[in-house]
């Protein structure tokens, strides 16, 4: 018998008997009493089909309290038909009465039917789940780990709720029957048609397939950002650049930015009327053409956005190469060059593979940039999002593009596993840390102030304008100083009843910081465990794991927005128009990029030093918490940052989810910048910069940095490196 | 940890098997230790020992078969929850934790107050003589101080088991010694029950009240460090043990609990070993085994000496003969006979055994 | 600053933007999608709120995703009211079924064309708005080229285009297919796709969204773009040289329109907003928000910068005919053959 057994019962029997079974927010349903009735209490009422989950829940109890040695199957089955039953009852029941006629003539009719699960639900089927995980390591599964089975069984159950199911349901929209032609046909036709494939740009005077739009502005986004990224994680962790603090914020400045402003910054610098373009052509008669719509533009702006997330995944790895490896490289007589070439890199490797998917997946499945920046290049995110919404409304054609692009991103996955393969890349052990991080060799290290510096710069002059131009009347044509545009999103006013939110933004703003503050460290803890189980448990399945937890990334924003609505919008799980769906969205939208960082940063963690903690009495959870967290805080840092910084600039999902009470920043700004109101977007999006720039700080500040060794006087191997110096 | 605690439990297994897909690295093993004992698992790499040792630790799940500690079955504990520690080759120390939260982390999470937890975990640092250096990160400390750090951290814990997976092996040979002989003492001190792996013979042979030789994921030997090296059971228990003198013989006759067997020219009368019904068998001769003579007889064997080494406390010689090679420890004699003579080789009953040819 | 502090604070933040949040969040009753500028949407809601004291949660998309939304929301609405987006988008909510019917006593109060919109969609929707399509013209940039100004739909194929005109894709956006229904309805089907053909040699880009040539047009990135009138004279307002021009052959245009969601939570409520919206004190909202359509009723001001639509030749727009799914379908697939494909 375990404590954790007692406690999951007790939680169990709470949530089916005391806590409000229906509902989140608020249920129309209960006409007599405030308070919404229990499992309990529906079931004596008028929802019967609720009893049987005492049975369910009563089942384990005598076993549990006689430590019986069949506590583990009891355990098991009582999860398990608990879960089935609700899934059962849930899907069979909607809001409207049987779910299937042929039930009603079973049964008799139903006078009414029943609302969307709430938190009495929600509780007792993670106790149920926790019941089968227990019972699972109970009869030895994951080496009898409680908190390892429990967190894969959360983590699978969670992912196909909120991944699989809302996305099966609308790809099971591309089989849609078209007209007269039948599912089948329908599917094959959408599949291969010709704007998605056709290679007409190459063989005659049409256009190429969207397809391979996508591929080439994606593969060149993966390696520009990757290379990019690449330089400043060298420069910031590397060499003795003298402006580090100035460089590492500034390579974050894009991530914090919403989309649409980039943009935005853009066309007004190299547009056909923008400042850069008008001075070239004044001066060097060149003429003045729209070239920057297109690819040059998108892949810009994707590159000026994407970059910082390359180099927060490549940080963690560089950061994490141990010095003594590169020490013990040149006292073999390697160069400064050779030791990169034949230790550092190879190291980076896995680092690198990493950066490049990202930025690959990315691409693809941005939205923001190519609309607008992308002039007459059509990719498959905004293809799909016009699909939806735009004239055609032909959500078929929308899934079908969309198993296009998911397909190209499992064949980017996959080609990223074949190329790290399984080398082994652990280099913080548990002898400690010692060394100084070898010196670039001369030419790269140019080479990479080279490629660093002048992408700083430009970053900056973009930022520079983009501040510049909320303070402007309009920006291109009248240059007055106004505060104008603050004044209309965030104004003020004090009268006898208080404080009044005047300004324009402030409801979106608060949703924003509200929505993200609560997805960034879920995203983070979840994505982190993740990345824990994939590195250091093997279980049966794990590559389908891996797969499924990538999957949500490579869905684009819009195909989940209109998935969530489909899934989401009627019992058994009714979300539509709260917060909770944003913030799930956002969860496991993000939740890849975490899983990525962890991945990375956790397999230069030698193993032994969580076995140790094991064999030392902690559990799994203490594991994680005392020993493992402390080593990744840069993997931490960086997917709090992510997951709270994309969840406030993140719109293409979105644009579907936000609900009159939850209305997103984004969302109010992408409708500012489509009238052309560039003033107030821009103002907008300056104040969320500096608020995420805020958070960033505060994130890094409270999560602390990863401390192994310490230049102190009496650390011997420092001093015998001064010496060596 | 309580007192009640204190009680010290064995470890048994009882046909344990682990198996990573096609690949058996443990095949059904079973053995005892005895509580208070420090049992040795000694064998080649890739032998399975590493595998059984983590098998204890709760670090691997057996495939099949029972593992029970202090009489308790479990096979399906996790490693949190049996009261096992373990020393790592590597140490594992926690590169962010200064030592003495190193040393107190397992009393931490076990809930021990902060006060109590540091003063136990400074008597551990006091016991590895580690006094003084609680404020250090581990990358501040030399090998063997990190080594004594992983040490005392096992051991404020009290645990039923201790578990050592090649604790020495990145230290130098005189550090090594040194350590051994600390380990042996304090465990011994202590009364912990305690099972050490290792590659190295002569390590084994200085720490061990038993030693289980494994050879391709099954025991080859089981028994006392004199039982290993002077009744081995098998040419690789023979081999690994360090008896580098294994020469083909014959039996000849046997009689009376006592066997003939012809070696080359000489005709030993050895006891009867266990382990041998077949004619065909190697002997297997330790180095301190063989005594050089100047005059004949039936169980000497002629010889040349090719090399002589004078080393102080003793003499090495390189013998060759009809049978073989054959190396030779002399701590008696003062006088090395010079290289290129001719002389005999007498061998000391005690210092003889038979094992099956071949393997 | 110990770890302990530092975890504290953190919680602490976290509490902050839990309360934050719920403070914004109140508890709201009609739930209003709409579908036009964000001012207007906003001078809308808070002149409904203080005329009747109800509160109001309004989220502001384009016509095309509100549509999908409510589509998808169709099972279980969680919208009332979808007021203001073009009426292709309601045309098609009421062929589906999504739209409650509903047949105001002031319909009479309004001009033909929004009680037209009304009939059409079997009173599930009615207009409130209406705007004609044009060319948003740079008049700096044609200037600086010397280029006369087009005003009529045959100037725009001349050479002297080349690259400086922009319109929407009409699959993504709803103001380029009624450009597309238009032509069709002036030139006739083959000659319009003729005229197209020859047009997209000056089209420098298919913009996604259908306001975005004005947007174009006013910064200069185009010097002529494809819209809607009202949308080229919130250039003008905005301080960009653009002129609003009316084709010559006669153009076509919009009816924004308005429905109540079948099913939606606040039925009550919903009418109460649908009477209101038809006034003209609620209609007068657009002038104060920098929206410029012609407003529904009768009584409505119309503002001095509103392009009158009188003065436009309008022609005869078959909203029935080129609203109905299958037309709008086999006029896009066309389109897409015949220019969409065209490098």
């Amino acid at each position: 018998m375990f404590r954790s057994h007692i406690l999951w019962l007790i939680i169990g029997w709470i949530g089916w008997a005391i806590v409000p079974w229906y509902g989140f927010a608020s249920t129309r349903r209960p006409a007599t009493g405030d308070w919404p009735p229990s499992g309990l209490l529906a079931g004596l009422g008028d929802a019967p089909w609720l009893l049987p989950l005492a049975l369910f829940l009563a089942l384990p109890v005598p076993f549990v309290l006689a430590r019986s040695r069949h506590t583990g199957l009891a355990l098991i089955v009582g999860g398990l038909g608990g879960l089935v039953w609700m899934m059962l009852e849930g899907s069979a029941i909607t809001h409207k009465g049987w779910a299937w006629a042929s039930l009603a003539g079973l049964f008799g009719r139903l006078p009414e039917g029943q609302p969307g699960m709430g938190f009495g639900a929600m509780i007792t089927a993670l106790a149920f789940l926790f019941f089968f995980t227990m019972g699972l390591a109970a009869r030895g599964a994951m080496k009898g780990d409680r908190f390892t089975t429990g967190a894969i069984g959360f983590l699978v159950a969670s992912i196909a709720l909120f991944v699989f199911w809302p996305v099966s349901t609308v790809f099971s929209q591309a089989m849609l029957p078209d007209g007269d032609i039948s599912g089948a046909t329908a599917l094959y036709n959408r599949l291969t048609a010709r704007d998605i494939w056709s290679l007409g740009c190459i063989t005659g005077d049409t256009r190429c397939g969207v397809v391979w739009n996508s591929v080439v502005l994606g593969t060149l986004c993966g390696v520009i950002t990757t290379v990019l990224g690449l330089a400043f994680a060298l420069v910031a962790a590397r060499t003795d650049f003298p402006y580090q603090r100035a460089l590492r914020l500034l390579s974050v400045l894009p991530i914090i930015t919403p989309p649409f402003v980039i943009g935005l910054a853009v066309i007004l610098l190299f547009g056909r009327n923008g400042t850069v373009t008008l001075f070239l052509a004044e001066n060097f008669g060149l003429t003045a053409t729209r070239w920057i719509y297109g690819l040059p533009g998108i892949l810009l702006t994707q590159t000026l956005a994407f970059t910082p997330i390359a180099f927060l995944v490549l940080i963690g790895v560089v950061q994490g190469i141990a010095p003594s490896m590169e020490e013990a490289a040149q006292t073999l007589r390697a160069g400064r060059w050779q030791t990169f070439r034949r230790v550092t890199w190879p190291l980076m490797r896995p680092g690198l593979a990493n950066a490049f998917l990202v930025g690959f997946i990315e691409s693809l499945a941005d939205f923001g940039n190519p609309l607008v920046m992308g002039g007459g290049y059509e990719v498959l995110s905004t293809k799909i999002f016009y699909a939806v919404v735009g004239a055609q409304n032909d959500p078929g054609r929308a899934a079908a593009l969309g198993i296009v692009l998911l397909a190209l991103c499992v064949g980017a996955f996959l080609v990223q596993h074949r190329w790290v393969g399984s080398g082994s890349y652990t280099t913080v052990g548990g002898k400690g840390f010692a060394g100084t991080p070898a010196e670039l060799p001369v030419w790269l290290k140019r080479a990479v102030y080279g490629t660093a510096i002048p992408w700083a710069a430009f970053t900056f002059l973009l930022y520079g304008l983009i501040l510049y131009g909320g303070f402007v009347e309009n920006w291109g044509r009248n240059n007055t100083f106004t505060l104008r545009h603050y004044v209309t999103a965030f104004g003020l006013d004090w009268n006898q009843y208080g404080l009044l939110w005047t300004g324009r933004a402030w409801n979106s703003l608060f949703t924003t910081l509200e929505v993200s503050a609560i997805a960034a460290p879920l995203t983070a803890a979840l994505g982190l465990i993740t990345a824990y189980l994939l590195v250091r448990q093997r279980f049966a399945g794990r590559a389908t794991f891996e797969f499924m937890t990538m999957l949500s990334f490579a869905i684009p924003g819009t195909v989940i927005g209109v998935a969530y609505i489909l899934a989401f919008n009627q019992p058994p799980v009714e979300l539509t128009g709260t917060a909770a769906i944003l913030v799930v969205c956002f969860v496991f939208r993000n939740m890849p990029v975490s899983i990525r960082a962890g991945v990375a940063s956790m397999s230069q963690l030698d193993k032994n030093l969580d076995e140790c903690a094991l064999t030392l009495g902690a559990n799994s959870a203490q594991t994680i918490r005392r020993v493992i967290v402390p080593l990744l805080r840069p993997a931490i840092v960086a997917a709090l940052v992510y997951s709270f910084v994309r969840a406030i600039t993140s719109v293409s999902a979105v644009i579907f989810l936000v609900s009159a009470r939850h209305d997103m920043a984004t969302s109010y700004i992408v409708g500012r910048v489509e009238i052309g109101d560039f003033g107030l977007a821009i103002a907008y999006s300056s104040v969320l910069v500096v608020l995420m720039g805020l958070a960033i700080i505060f994130i890094q500040w409270a999560v602390g940095e990863r401390r192994i060794a310490r230049p102190t006087p009496q650390a011997p191997a420092a001093r015998a490196q001064e010496v060596a110096a | 940890m309580t007192e009640s605690a204190k009680k010290i439990g064995g470890v048994e297994f009882r046909s344990v098997s682990r198996r990573y897909g096609k690949v058996t690295a443990v095949d059904q093993i079973s053995f005892k230790v005895e509580p208070g004992t420090l049992v040795t698992l000694l064998g080649p790499s890739g032998c399975g020992k590493t595998t059984t040792l983590r098998m204890i630790a709760g670090l691997e799940a057996p495939s099949e078969g029972t593992i029970l500690i202090g009489g308790r079955d479990v096979t399906l504990l996790p490693a949190t929850d049996r009261d096992v520690t373990m020393v790592f080759q590597s140490y594992a120390l926690f590169p962010h934790m200064n030592v003495l939260d190193n040393v107190a982390f397992g009393l931490e999470v076990s809930g021990v107050p902060k006060a109590q937890r540091e003063a136990q975990a400074m008597q551990g640092l006091a016991m590895v003589g580690l006094a003084g250096f609680e404020n250090r990160l581990p990358s501040e400390l030399s090998g063997g101080q990190q080594q004594r750090v992983a040490v005392a951290r096992a051991l404020v814990l009290e645990p039923e088991v201790l578990l050592f997976d090649e604790p020495l092996s990145n230290l130098d040979a005189k550090l090594r010694r040194k350590m051994r002989d600390d380990i042996r003492e304090l465990q011994s001190k202590l009364g912990l029950t305690s099972v050490y792996v290792t590659h190295d013979q002569e390590e084994a042979l200085a720490v061990s009240d038993r030693i289980i030789v494994m050879n391709r994921a099954v025991i080859a030997q089981e028994g006392s460090p004199s039982d290993l090296y002077r009744r081995p059971v098998s040419r690789f228990v023979a081999d690994f043990m360090g008896i580098s003198n294994l020469l083909d013989g014959i039996v000849i006759a046997r009689a009376d609990g006592r066997v003939k067997v012809r070696c080359g020219e000489a005709t030993l009368d050895l006891p009867a070993p266990t382990a041998t019904a077949a004619d065909d068998v190697t002997v297997a001769i330790r180095p301190q085994g063989i005594r050089l003579e100047a005059e004949a007889a039936p169980d000497r064997l002629p010889v040349t000496v090719r090399k002589a080494t004078y080393l102080g406390s003793h003499l090495e010689y390189v013998l060759d003969s009809d049978a073989g090679e054959l190396f030779v420890v002399d701590p008696t004699s003062e006088r090395a006979v010079p290289p290129g003579s001719g002389a005999w080789a007498a061998f000391r009953h005690d210092g003889v055994a038979l094992v099956p040819r071949g393997e | 600053m110990t770890l302990a502090t530092r975890r504290t604070a953190l919680a602490a933040t976290a509490l902050l933007g839990l309360t934050l949040g719920s403070a914004a969040a109140r508890a709201d009753d009609l739930v209003v999608y709409c579908g036009v500028q964000e001012e207007w949407c906003q001078a809308m809601m808070n002149a409904f709120t203080k005329e009747t004291g109800i509160k109001v949660a309004m989220t502001r998309k384009s016509a095309g995703e509100t549509y999908a939304q409510v589509k998808a929301e169709g099972s279980n609405p969680k919208g009332d009211v979808w007021w203001g987006g073009t009426g292709d988008a309601f045309l098609q909510a009421a062929e589906d079924g999504l739209l409650a019917e509903y047949k105001s006593p002031k319909l009479a109060e309004l001009h033909p064309w929004a009680q037209r919109q009304a009939a059409d969609a079997q009173y599930r929707a009615v207009g409130i708005y209406a705007g004609g399509l044009g060319f948003a013209v740079n008049t700096e940039i044609l200037a600086k080229k010397k280029v006369k100004e087009p005003t009529c739909w045959a100037d725009l194929v001349k050479p002297e285009f080349k690259g400086e005109i922009q319109i929407a894709n009409p699959n993504s956006s709803g103001t380029a297919y009624a450009t597309l229904a238009t032509l069709v309805q002036i030139f006739g089907e083959n000659p319009a796709f003729d005229y197209m053909k020859k047009l997209h040699g000056n089209v420098s880009q298919y913009t996604k969204s259908g306001a975005a040539p004005a947007v174009a047009a006013g910064r200069g990135e185009a010097s002529v773009g494809i819209v809607f009138m009202h949308d080229a004279v919130v250039q003008t307002i905005n301080g960009f040289p653009v002129k609003t021009v009316a084709p010559c052959e006669g153009t076509g245009y919009e009816v924004g329109s308005m429905g109540i969601i079948k099913g939606g939570p606040n039925p009550e409520l919903a009418k109460k907003f649908y009477e209101f919206a038809l006034t003209p004190k609620a209609q007068a909202t657009a002038e104060q928000a920098k929206s410029y359509q012609v407003q529904a009723n009768v009584a409505t001001p119309i503002s001095e910068h509103a392009p009158r639509l009188e003065k436009v030749k309008l022609i005869d727009y078959d909203f029935k005919k080129f609203g109905s799914a299958a037309e709008r379908k086999r006029l896009l697939s066309r389109w897409d053959n015949e220019i969409g494909n065209l490098r």
